[in-house]
């Protein structure tokens, strides 16, 4: 089965395991299958119209889905997926 | 609470002044035990941002997944991000605020003319609405 890496402030929601084996042969398959065994893992990942947030990025071994198949990528029961946050800022549009 | 050693604030600071006057980005790692999170080792990392970096930074997704194979690798956790604030105050901007992620410590290094001023650390939010003020200890020179 495909193994997903969870984020250390995640696996509060995943029973505190730092990684889930679960079935599904595309991106989509896998995190569905994820937040159906931990449902409270599901608004970090998702917003209320079922997207991935935008901070959240996922690759398969080494490779960011946004430049594959997104969700619809396909996974094998070798792979590995990392939820990887996406970050930026700057000190401009407003302070305090 | 966020605890920063002696070694990695050493490497925080000296990145973001090196890096003066443009913003410096990088990632934190460490134990957590509980709700106290200790930085034990600073990782220096690009600034991405295409365009003005003196008031911009970016991080490659790609290099924080190096953050975390690290983290992993060493027993720690990823446990944030710091960046800097060439001349003027560590508050979290609205656009650091936008493009952030929830999951993570944020702290902020004021540098002022080239020096370290002061640091902040700050934990957004889910809507990326609004960040809360942690409680941040760093050594002092």
């Amino acid at each position: 089965m495909p193994k997903i890496l969870i984020p250390t402030p995640l696996r509060q929601f995943a029973e505190k395991k730092d990684s889930v084996d679960v079935d599904g042969a595309t991106v989509g398959e896998v995190l569905a299958a994820l937040t159906a065994a931990y449902p409270d893992m599901k608004k970090n990942l998702f917003n209320d119209e079922g997207k991935l947030r935008s901070f959240v990025n996922v690759y398969v071994n080494d490779e960011d889905i946004r430049f594959l198949e997104k969700d619809k990528t396909a996974v094998a029961a070798t792979d590995t997926i990392s939820i990887v946050p996406s970050i930026a800022g700057g000190k401009i549009a407003g302070g305090k | 609470m966020i605890k920063i050693e002696q070694e990695a604030w050493q490497l925080m600071v000296e990145h973001a002044q090196k890096t003066y006057p443009n913003e410096c980005c990088g990632a934190m790692l460490g134990p957590i035990d509980g709700d106290t999170k200790t930085v034990r080792v600073a990782l220096p990392l690009e600034n991405a941002y295409p365009g003005a970096q003196r008031e911009r930074y970016e991080l490659r997704p790609e290099d924080l997944l190096f953050a975390e194979r690290e983290a992993r690798k060493n027993g720690m956790d990823l446990i944030g991000i710091f960046h800097s604030h060439p001349d003027c105050d560590a508050y979290f901007s609205k656009t650091d605020l936008e493009n952030s992620c929830p999951w993570y410590s944020f702290v902020v290094l004021s540098i002022q003319k080239g020096q370290f001023h002061h640091a902040n650390s700050w934990l957004p939010n889910m809507e990326q609405t609004e960040a809360a003020k942690e409680e941040l200890e760093y050594p002092h020179a």
